[in-house]
């Protein structure tokens, strides 16, 4: 059960210097990534500035209610996977597995809230081609969707790997990285949900 | 702390990267290859390749600037067989723009960060293979699949880009440039960005983690300090452009309207697509001379026989430019509208950049002064390069200042200057580097007359190409035109611009002698020994050439810097003018001195 | 011993005629580039009052970057001929404070006198005349014109008697910018379809029209005649082609002109055509000095909606 403790120092001294080798090339990758969203802000922002009001008349405000729903969805599951890290480094197979389960599932949760926002404004006319709003609104969300739909197929991944009964000392690092990568995701929603829907 | 050697450290340094066995199927050795090594060459091969592609592609301009609208001798019924060999406005159009795109990303980008960056950073910082073998294929492939979407490009209806490099849009948009291919154009920029940073993530975190023991900051040489900081630009910029590239891709098939107004249809902002161009924009004309940079205060040193010149000075400058590179970008948009004070902020920052420029002319300059010359083929391209980057950079004082700007703005003057700056530079800077490196890449040496005169014909041909295109601009000949020959001011400048065209037939003649060269030297060229240049870098003292697959049997130990030639001592007790960074030579002496670097570092 | 004096001499033989060599070649260069507008060499004529404030920062920057790169590349040569593989290297890792102090030194003398002086008299040129559109304004006889760029020509719009854009007095020309010499010209700018860049070589200006904003430019011309409108930002297919006639008149032959013109516009004129109407209420000079007009917004989308006709060129016209 217990599969870091088994292993020999050395071995053990080489896991963590390939584990944070791993973690610096993700660090550089997700600032890469942030410099990415931030150029869609900065054209939110752009688009915003030259518009005298927003949401630009005759169409409809962005709800509120769901994207703050979705903000407690994506931060729980972000606590959910530190969780899932740390009992992973325990060894702890089992509550490491319901955590990632969790993580999973409230994930899910979220791409699911995310289809009903987009259904309801879709009901309301607004449409990726009604104006500035709806170009930035579907792009934002719909890219960052995306980010956490591949975000769900790595743990899905893992679950499964972790299940199967392979070996967790193995998978740390690759959880660890999952982890930075959803964190990061959870990140760029919060910005998202403050600088679109609540100003 | 790197530099406080104990055992330990070194030991761990064995451990820490693992000899990966040398692949025994053909695939895993000449396709998908995780070596480092090998990925460098993938890259070259097909940087060389598209280096040709939009070499001919210039050509085609320079034809049309010459003789407009006349049909083109020898290929021209072949490519252009419905206009019985003339190039029409529209195809004239999707050759410079292609041109553009090509040789910037699909050609000097890999060569010069996909091979060189490749090749040198894990054997001159002592490490088995970069930090992320499989990134660094899949890196590769993606490349491949980059320049697969810009030939498809030219395979679809209408054609491929056209709406310039910078892909303004509503021009770039579906109303201004309809078809398939400027997407798919757009697409390929998105793909080969994505490369290019799996390749900067992999670069910066070998040079962070895999540096041998004793490797040291400041004992890195120039051109993996060039790369370094290239990389970094790739990995915090290029995605602005991918970002702006998939905005405009959205706006072309998704209906959205980021960037479209007016006749186009919607309440976006095209100037705001400038912004994040210009923001990757400019920090990409300096992706692509840092690593120039790092190898010309390298062959300097190498090639002058004594350590380069103020080397801290010249890696702060870098970092200084590096730096400033993130905030000049309003340069390119003096004439955009842009407010007064907005434009004297960006002018002066951009002014600022010579300083750094200065320090390092400066050090290469006192770096060969009091040498002792070897003007060997590298050394020759280095000169060359100090040269037109020297021509390059001095112009773009001009253009910097707004109310000279205000003038040669979008003229054939820029397109001197940049040329100069960056295709010239960087053209010559890499193929120094090739040359250099070459032997240590296939084990043979190339022959160093056809070297020279590749050398003559590529400096000479390039300062006259791009000088008299800066003084068709000066006289104010705009850029990106059919027929120059239109207006008016412009009839007396024909034959400036015929002249121009002759000596770019004659720069691209020269080429052969490289193409000879080349591939003579693959297959029939003398073996290379262990360190034919007799240089002090870890890829010459340490490796067989060509080197073995994990390239160190036990990773080396740095006592120095890469630039120790003629150190008295060593001539004395050696009796050579050069010493490895990782020959152990008075090692109480060295061990003092690696202290002190670490106490600074 | 006496060799190497020889040798000495020698290369210093060899090390003057090169550097003679090379000041001839550069002058000779510069001097080819001087202005000779009859062979289209050199800057074109400059017919504005401004524009040798242009041309003198231009040859500033020409006298202080000849030296630089003169003595660079007699440096190099230097180096190249005194010092080559016979010559004893000097081990210098050239990191001493002198020598660091000496490297700053000369690159903040050179920042100094030369950016310096260049950023220095850019910013008042450009705060007192290029951009200074307010002093323009006040000028009781400026002209104003607004023009509407779109593939392939320049719409110009004049208010007329009224001084009021829009209205039936106005005079509209295509391709065709005539204008009084000695008072200020202002130019308002917007595209209809893509950026297409306002250029005037002989007056030494541009400035980009762009859908969806308005741009303003201004100058003063100091000689009549006829000389070339250039568009100078890639717009197409027949960008080459998108050339205008600018006229520049004496004060009292324009007068007559612009007369003439608007009686002729205003027995044309027909109230309901919306599309002849694409003109905007002149932008004060004070308002939105980034440049990104809030209520130009609006006003340039409704420009010319049909227009958009012309704009969906592009199938046939590209082959
Ligand atoms: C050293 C001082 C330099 C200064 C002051 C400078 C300044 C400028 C300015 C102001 C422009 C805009 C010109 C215009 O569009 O009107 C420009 C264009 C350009 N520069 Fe530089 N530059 C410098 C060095 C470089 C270097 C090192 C590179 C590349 C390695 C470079 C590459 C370019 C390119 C590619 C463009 C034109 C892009 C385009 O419009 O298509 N420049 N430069
Ligand atoms: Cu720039
Ligand atoms: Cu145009």
């Amino acid at each position: 059960m217990h599969n870091v403790v088994q292993l020999h120092p050395q071995a053990l001294l080489e896991q963590r210097r390939n584990e944070q080798t791993s973690a610096i090339g993700m660090m550089v990758a997700l600032g890469s990534w942030g410099m990415m969203f931030a150029a869609l802000f900065f054209m939110y922002l752009g688009l915003r500035a030259h518009t005298l009001a927003w949401p630009p008349p005759g169409l409809p405000a962005l709800p509120i209610a769901l994207p703050s729903l979705n903000t407690v969805v994506i931060g729980c599951s972000s606590v959910a996977l530190v969780r899932a890290l740390r009992s992973m480094r325990e060894g702890q197979r089992r509550p490491a597995s319901l955590w990632m389960l969790a993580t999973f599932v409230l994930g899910l949760a979220f791409v699911g809230l995310q289809t009903l926002l987009w259904w309801t404004t879709w009901q309301q006319g607004l449409t990726p081609s009604t104006g500035t709003l709806g170009t930035v609104f579907y792009s934002l969300t719909v890219l960052h969707a995306l980010h956490v739909a591949a975000g769900l197929a790595v743990l899905a991944y893992l679950l499964g790997m972790t299940l199967g009964g392979r070996s967790m000392a193995e998978r740390v690092t690759t959880l660890r990285l999952c982890g930075m990568f959803w964190h990061f995701v959870g990140g760029v929603w919060a910005f998202m949900f403050v600088g679109m829907f609540l100003l | 702390m790197q530099g406080v050697m104990t055992p330990a450290d070194i030991e761990a340094a064995q451990h820490l990267q693992h000899i990966h066995e040398t692949p025994k199927s053909f695939v895993k050795h000449y396709v998908f290859s995780i070596d480092h090594k090998y990925i460098a060459k993938q890259f070259l091969w097909a940087g060389l390749l598209f280096l040709f592609f939009g070499g001919m592609l210039a050509m085609l301009i320079r034809w049309q600037w010459a003789y407009p609208g006349e049909a083109v001798p020898v290929v021209g019924n072949l490519l252009f067989p419905d206009t019985q060999g003339a190039i029409t406005p529209p195809t004239y159009n999707t050759i410079f723009t292609t041109h553009g795109l090509i040789m910037i990303f699909f050609a000097i980008t890999p060569i010069m960060i996909g091979c060189f960056g490749n090749f040198c950073i894990p054997l001159m910082i002592g490490a088995r293979d970069m930090a992320f073998p499989w990134l660094n294929l899949l890196s590769f492939w993606i490349f491949a699949l980059s320049q697969a979407l810009v030939l498809a490009s030219f395979c679809v209806e209408l054609g491929s880009a056209a709406a310039g490099w910078t892909t303004y849009p509503p021009l770039a948009s579906q109303v201004g440039t309809p078809g398939l291919g400027q997407s798919l154009m757009v697409l390929a920029l998105f793909v080969t960005g994505v490369s290019t940073i799996m390749g900067a993530i992999n670069y910066i975190t070998t040079v962070i983690r895999f540096r041998a023991p004793g490797m040291t900051w400041f004992r890195m040489p120039g051109t993996v300090w060039g790369l370094w900081l290239t990389s970094i630009l790739n990995a915090l910029f290029v995605p602005v452009l991918g970002s702006a590239g998939l905005m405009l891709l959205f706006d072309r098939h998704f209906g959205t309207q980021f960037f479209l107004t007016g006749a186009a249809g919607g309440t976006g902002d095209p100037i705001l697509f400038q912004h994040l161009f210009w923001i990757f924009g400019h920090p990409e004309v300096y992706i692509l001379i840092l690593p120039i940079w790092g190898f010309v205060i390298d062959f300097m040193s190498f090639f002058a026989r004594k350590p380069a010149y103020w080397f801290r000075g010249s890696i702060y400058a870098m970092i200084t430019v590096t730096v400033l590179s993130a905030v000049v970008y309003g340069h390119h948009m003096f004439v955009t509208g842009m407010s007064p004070l907005l434009g004297q902020a960006f002018m002066l920052l951009t002014l600022v950049i010579s300083v750094p420029a200065e320090i390092l002319f400066l050090n290469w300059l006192h770096t060969i002064w009091k040498g002792s010359i070897r003007l060997t083929v590298p050394m020759l391209f280095g000169l060359g390069t100090i040269f037109v980057f020297g021509l390059g950079g001095l112009t773009g004082i001009y253009l910097g200042t707004i109310s000279t700007d205000l003038y040669l703005h979008d003229t054939m003057f820029v397109v001197g200057h940049f040329h100069l700056t960056m295709a010239s530079a960087a053209f010559l800077g890499s193929f120094g580097a090739l040359y250099l490196w070459f032997p240590k890449m296939y084990g043979r040496l190339m022959n160093p007359f056809l070297g020279k005169v590749h050398f003559w014909f590529s400096t000479v041909g390039l300062t006259l190409v791009f000088g008299f295109q800066m003084l068709a601009g000066y006289a104010g000949q705009q850029r990106r035109l059919y027929d120059p020959f239109q207006y008016s001011y412009l009839e007396g400048l024909q034959d400036l611009n015929r002249f121009t065209t002759y000596c770019a037939f004659a720069l691209a003649i020269g080429q052969l002698a490289f193409v000879y060269n080349f591939f003579y030297s693959l297959f029939a060229g003398k073996r290379a020994s262990q360190n034919p240049w007799e240089l002090g870098t870890i890829e010459w003292t340490d490796c067989a050439s060509p080197p073995v697959h994990h390239n160190f049997d036990r990773i080396p130990v740095v006592y120095r810097g890469p630039h120790e030639y003629n150190h008295p001592e060593v001539l004395e007790k050696l009796g050579r003018d050069w010493i490895g960074q990782t020959e152990e030579f008075d090692p109480a002496a060295d061990a003092a001195t690696s202290d002190e670097v670490a106490a600074t570092a | 011993m006496n060799i190497g004096f020889t040798m000495m001499n020698h290369l210093k033989k060899r090390l003057t005629s090169l550097l003679v060599t090379l000041v001839a070649l550069t002058s000779a260069t510069f001097a080819n580039a001087a202005p000779v507008p009859a062979t289209g060499w050199g800057l074109p004529r400059d017919v504005s009052v401004d524009g040798h404030k242009i041309d003198w920062l231009i040859n500033a920057t020409t006298f202080f970057i000849t030296i630089l790169f003169v003595i660079m590349c007699i440096w190099m040569a230097a180096a190249v001929v005194k010092h080559g593989k016979d010559h004893q290297a000097e081990y210098d890792h050239g990191d001493s404070g002198h020598h660091v102090a000496f490297a700053m030194a000369i690159s903040a003398v050179i920042f100094l006198v030369v950016d310096g002086n260049l950023w220095f008299n850019s910013t008042i040129d450009v705060n007192t005349t290029f951009w200074n559109y307010t002093e323009a304004e006040k000028h009781p006889e400026a002209v104003r014109i607004e023009i509407n760029a779109h593939q392939w020509a320049w719409d110009a719009r004049y208010a007329g008697p009224d001084g009021k854009f829009n209205t039936a007095d106005d005079i509209v020309t295509l391709n065709d910018i005539r204008v009084p010499v000695g008072v200020p010209i202002l130019f308002q700018l917007a595209s209809t379809d893509v950026i297409h860049s306002f250029s005037l070589p002989n007056l030494r200006i541009k400035q980009d029209a762009m859908p969806g904003m308005i741009n303003r430019m201004w100058t003063t011309a100091k000689e009549t005649g006829e000389f070339d409108i250039a568009c100078t930002q890639h717009c197409g297919t027949h960008h080459y082609k998108m050339k205008g006639l600018l006229t520049i008149l004496k004060m009292d032959e324009y007068k007559s002109w612009s007369d003439k013109m608007s009686r002729i516009h205003a027995r044309g004129y027909d109230p309901k055509d919306q599309a002849a109407k694409w003109g905007w209420a002149w932008k004060k000079a004070d308002t939105n000095d980034d440049g990104i007009s809030v209520e130009g917004k609006p006003k340039s989308a409704a420009l010319a909606p049909e227009r958009s006709q012309s704009v969906s060129l592009a199938p046939e016209a590209r082959n």
